[in-house]
């Protein structure tokens, strides 16, 4: 029996996929030995983030990484991907909202009439702004050409920010050559580990989202092709992406908030943030009035915010 | 079959298919589409020529090209460079060999205001070439100093080569630029000694002029001294905002296009004819690169596709052991090698990323191998058989110039190029001294 | 046949010529967006489709203009061997080596095609059978990509455009293969 080969491709760049799905696929790889390989190829190598998704539909490539917004999937669910303004706060959110909320039978039913397997949803990193010059008010924002995902720019946009949308790898000399100010895409354990924190000067700590939502995809022929026990050895080694993830970027964002020294912290107070926060409110009602689907994934986020606010601390200390 | 030994093949088919002599976009394409097709023809493999397309939408460094083409154009189409021709003639004239060393000064100020050697060829071959052959200078010798001198164009800023290779070592091109200058003023100066000596040593080869050819009184000699203004107007026009910040690159590239578009219209030089040629002749260059770059794109997606890089690496670090410098010389002379057979810009999209990986992996500084780089693209220039300004030189030169006087022309230059490349190996802080002052690293 | 070849010829030149010379003047486009960005940004506020607009323009540009500069002759070859040939044998030669570049240029046509028929919501692996469907009304247009971007531009009007320079290009290409065998035949062209 031939070995199967898999081509995967993620959204992450050579120096954060270090952590962020390098070991995951060398734990496969080991452990699959001689039965099949997967090949990871990062940011836009083979094809350019824009195309994933089609990629993966047609079988160019079998297996993605990614976040639903950024690979532009076709999809009703796309703009909860990546970041859905100040739907989770902490990154154990993500997973409770996917696993006990109900988020996977919707995620699962809308990527399997593209075609397309959805094997499991995990959390990132929170969304802060790191920029060349401080934001200590929202009028600081205004003007200011920043780097972020589709949906979290749609919506900071009535704030005058000018999202713009470059391949990841450029981003670092985009800032460089003045095409960007600034970056909202991560938190301050990614700028440190990408290079983002050597051509910016300030982290605001203030965030518009708590975790990133993203998953792991895959071609559903090829995954209907896989014998079970691969199809199972997969989804152990993407839940130990989430996992290293989970106390990576937990760690890391309070590690480098103290100890970090190439980012200086700036903070909007709180009573002009939550002009913010509940701009996000409606903006959530603009997105559920889009579509029955919408609708529902809308109100479950709201549904779990509800649940942990009445649970009190030390789910919600407000 | 084993990846490498497809990669090594697909190489080696490109290389023949060029060889045909198709139009150099459709042999490398084509070698693209056939092994992506035979690889995963079933699973898609057809889009990842169309995909490159896309890829290549969002090089976004790319919307300077024509800018810098088109610049390049208005400047030796509008002839605005006569006066600087001039300068350089009054100016440098009393000297032995006076006449070659202004046309370098010349090259030099032209590769200023843009971004290929095509506009410093074109000028040096209309302007400064009769010139000096009406007054009995070794055509050998002009012939290597209008080549070499325009090949600055992409060492000096503003340069397209570094905006490509910022792309793919993903180095900013601000510093990239400012890395060029000072190699680009060395190399210039050593053509410069180059030149004095020879003709020093063999005063038939650059005479001196006629005094009744550059007798005119010191008010309009010093008149003619504003000439030089204009190319340092257009530089700062583009260059200040861009080194502060205050526009982007690619905002920048079109300032410049519009400096020296209003340049040639204040000078009156903005005929029709000039401008049509200028127009349409950009969109002929633009094209010719746009697509040998699509083309190169999907055959590197490919490459990238079969690990090539990975593979190179092992072989140059694991399997022979090499000590960094060693790999590092290694890579120059091959991609010397390379440039002599292949596409210069084709090999920068393809070799490039091979190359700049194992760089990095190597602990060099990328902005300093960018300028290594390019030097070593300039020698690709100029090298027989595959070299842009070899093509240029032989559609512009007049018939006296017979092919072999300009394959022998450029030996000596190329000479010196390479001993600017040993030195710039040697002290890196020729290249990355200015651009770590300006930034302050 | 020498009569429908040459109308042919005449033809696919003429209408590639006529877009180019229209297409070349799309570097002024190019430069007032540029010039529009960098304006905006210094006295008002920065835009947001400045960029992509351009990045648009671009492709139109060098794609659309693309047969034009083949008419022009300024696509490089290597001519080591090539540039001694006699006239003869590199229309002999070409002959052979255009059809490489027309099966490229084919394959650059499908994958235009099926990305054009997944921007106007066609998820299928039948793309062609796709644009037939819309015509005959068998297939409808669904779900419309746009850009993952703040401005979220449709994308099928670009690819579409893509399509129909990648296509012209194939004229213009066979329009050359069909030059190369009149030359042959011992015709002046
Ligand atoms: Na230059
Ligand atoms: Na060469």
């Amino acid at each position: 029996q031939s070995q199967i080969k898999w081509r995967m491709q993620t959204y992450a760049g050579a120096a954060l996929a270090e952590h962020v799905i390098d070991p995951a696929i060398k734990m496969f790889n080991t452990i699959a030995g001689d039965r099949m390989q997967i090949e990871l190829f990062y940011a836009d190598q083979l094809v350019p983030t824009g195309e994933l998704f089609q990629a993966m539909q047609r079988g160019t490539i079998d297996a993605v990484q990614s976040d639903d917004d950024s690979m532009a999937s076709p999809t009703e669910v796309t703009v909860f991907g990546g970041y859905f303004p100040f739907a989770s706060r902490y990154s154990l959110d993500v997973p409770v909202l996917f696993n006990q909320y109900g988020l996977n039978e919707i995620w699962d039913e809308e990527y399997s009439a593209v075609g397309v397997k959805h094997i499991s949803a995990g959390a990132w990193d929170p969304c802060h702004f790191a920029t060349k010059d401080p934001i200590r008010s929202l009028a600081d924002l205004e003007g200011k050409r920043i780097f972020t995902f589709p949906t979290a720019g749609r919506f900071m946009s009535q704030f005058g920010v000018v999202p713009v949308n470059l391949p990841w790898e450029d981003i670092e000399v985009a800032v460089q050559t003045g095409e960007l100010d600034g970056i909202a895409w991560s938190g301050i354990t990614e700028d440190y580990t990408v290079g983002w924190a050597d051509v910016t000067n300030y982290f605001l700590t203030n965030n518009i989202s708590g975790a990133w939502a993203g998953s792991f995809f895959a071609n559903m022929e090829r995954w209907n092709e896989l014998p079970e026990d691969l199809q199972t050895l997969f989804r152990v080694c993407c839940d130990q992406s989430h996992y290293y993830r989970q106390w990576w970027y937990w760690g890391g964002e309070a590690n480098l908030r103290v100890n970090g020294d190439k980012l200086q912290l700036t903070t909007i107070p709180d009573e002009e943030w939550a002009t913010v926060e509940s701009a996000a409110r409606e903006f959530w009602e603009e997105i559920a009035a889009e579509s029955p689907t919408k609708r529902k994934v809308v109100d479950i986020i709201k549904k779990y915010n509800e649940d942990m606010e009445k649970a009190g601390r030390p789910y919600r200390y407000t | 079959m084993p990846y490498e030994l497809i990669a090594t093949l697909m190489f080696a088919t490109m290389m023949l298919m060029l060889l045909t002599g198709q139009r150099v976009f459709g042999a490398i394409g084509f070698v693209a589409v056939v092994a992506a097709l035979l690889l995963w023809g079933d699973r898609g493999g057809y889009d990842l020529g169309f995909a490159a397309a896309m890829k290549l939408m969002k090089w976004y460094p790319l919307l300077t090209l024509p800018m810098f083409i088109f610049m390049g154009y208005v400047l030796s189409e509008s002839k605005i460079a006569d006066d600087l021709y001039k300068m350089f003639h009054v100016w440098m004239g009393g000297l032995r060999g006076g006449l070659a060393v202004g046309t370098i000064g010349l090259m030099v100020l032209i590769s200023a205001m843009n971004g290929l050697s095509v506009a410093g060829m074109a000028i040096g071959a209309t302007i400064a070439l009769p010139e000096l052959l009406k007054r009995g200078y070794d055509k050998r010798m002009v012939t290597g100093v209008i080549q070499a001198g325009s090949s600055l164009g992409i060492l000096v800023p503003p340069s397209v080569v570094l905006v490509l290779y910022s792309m793919i070592a993903r180095q900013p091109v601000g510093q990239l630029w400012l890395a060029g200058v000072i190699p680009g003023l060395m190399m210039a100066a050593m053509f410069v000694a180059y030149i004095v000596i020879r003709c020093r040593m063999n005063p038939g080869l650059g005479p001196v002029l006629d005094q009744s050819d550059r007798n005119m009184p010191m008010a309009d000699k010093l008149k003619l001294l504003r000439a030089g203004l204009l190319p340092l107007v257009i530089f700062a026009i583009m260059m200040v905002p861009f080194i502060n910040g205050w526009t982007s690159l690619v905002e920048s590239s079109a300032i410049g296009a519009l400096a020296a578009f209003m340049a040639a219209v204040f000078k009156g030089r903005m005929t029709r004819e000039v401008f049509e040629n200028s127009v349409r002749n950009t969109l002929g260059i633009t094209c010719m690169f746009m697509w040998i770059i699509l083309a190169a794109l999907a055959f590197g997606a490919v490459f990238d596709g079969l690990g090539a890089v990975k593979a190179i690496e092992s072989v140059f670090t694991d399997r022979l052991n090499l000590n960094p410098w060693v790999i590092l010389i290694l890579m120059q002379l091959s991609f010397i090698i390379m440039g002599t057979f292949l596409d210069d810009t084709a090999m920068l999209v393809i070799v490039a990323p091979l190359y700049v990986p194992l760089v990095a992996a190597l602990g060099f500084d990328l902005i300093w191998y960018g300028i290594l780089y390019t030097i070593t693209t300039q020698i690709a220039y100029m090298t027989p058989p595959f070299g842009y300004n070899l093509f240029l030189m032989r559609a512009m030169a007049p018939p006296e110039i017979a092919l072999r006087d300009i394959y022998a022309s450029i030996t000596p230059f190329v000479l010196v190029m390479v001993l600017a490349l040993t030195l710039v190996m040697i002290f890196p802080g020729i290249a990355t001294w200015l651009p770590n002052y300006v930034y302050g690293k | 046949m020498h009569k429908a070849a040459l109308g042919y010829i005449r033809a696919v030149d003429a209408v590639n010529h006529r877009i180019g010379r229209i297409v070349m003047y799309g570097i002024f486009v190019l430069m007032g967006i540029l010039l529009w960005s960098s304006f905006s940004k210094t006295f008002l506020n920065p835009t947001l489709w400045t960029l992509e607009m351009a990045q648009f323009a671009m492709v139109a540009y060098y794609i659309l203009g693309g047969p034009y500069s083949i008419q022009m002759g300024s696509n490089v070859r290597m001519d080591l061997l090539y540039g001694n040939w006699s006239l003869r044998k590199k229309a002999w030669v070409d002959l052979f080596t255009v059809l490489f570049l027309i099966f490229y240029l084919g394959v650059l046509l499908y994958g235009a095609i099926a990305s054009t028929a997944y921007s106007l919501g066609y998820w299928g692996s039948e793309p062609m059978s796709f644009f037939a469907g819309l015509i005959t009304g068998s297939e409808e247009i669904g779900r419309t990509e746009r850009s993952p971007t703040a401005w979220r531009p449709y994308l099928w009007p670009i690819k579409t455009v893509m399509i129909v320079g990648i296509f012209l290009m194939l004229l213009q290409c066979t329009s050359e293969l069909l030059k190369d065998i009149l030359r042959l035949k011992g015709e002046t062209i």
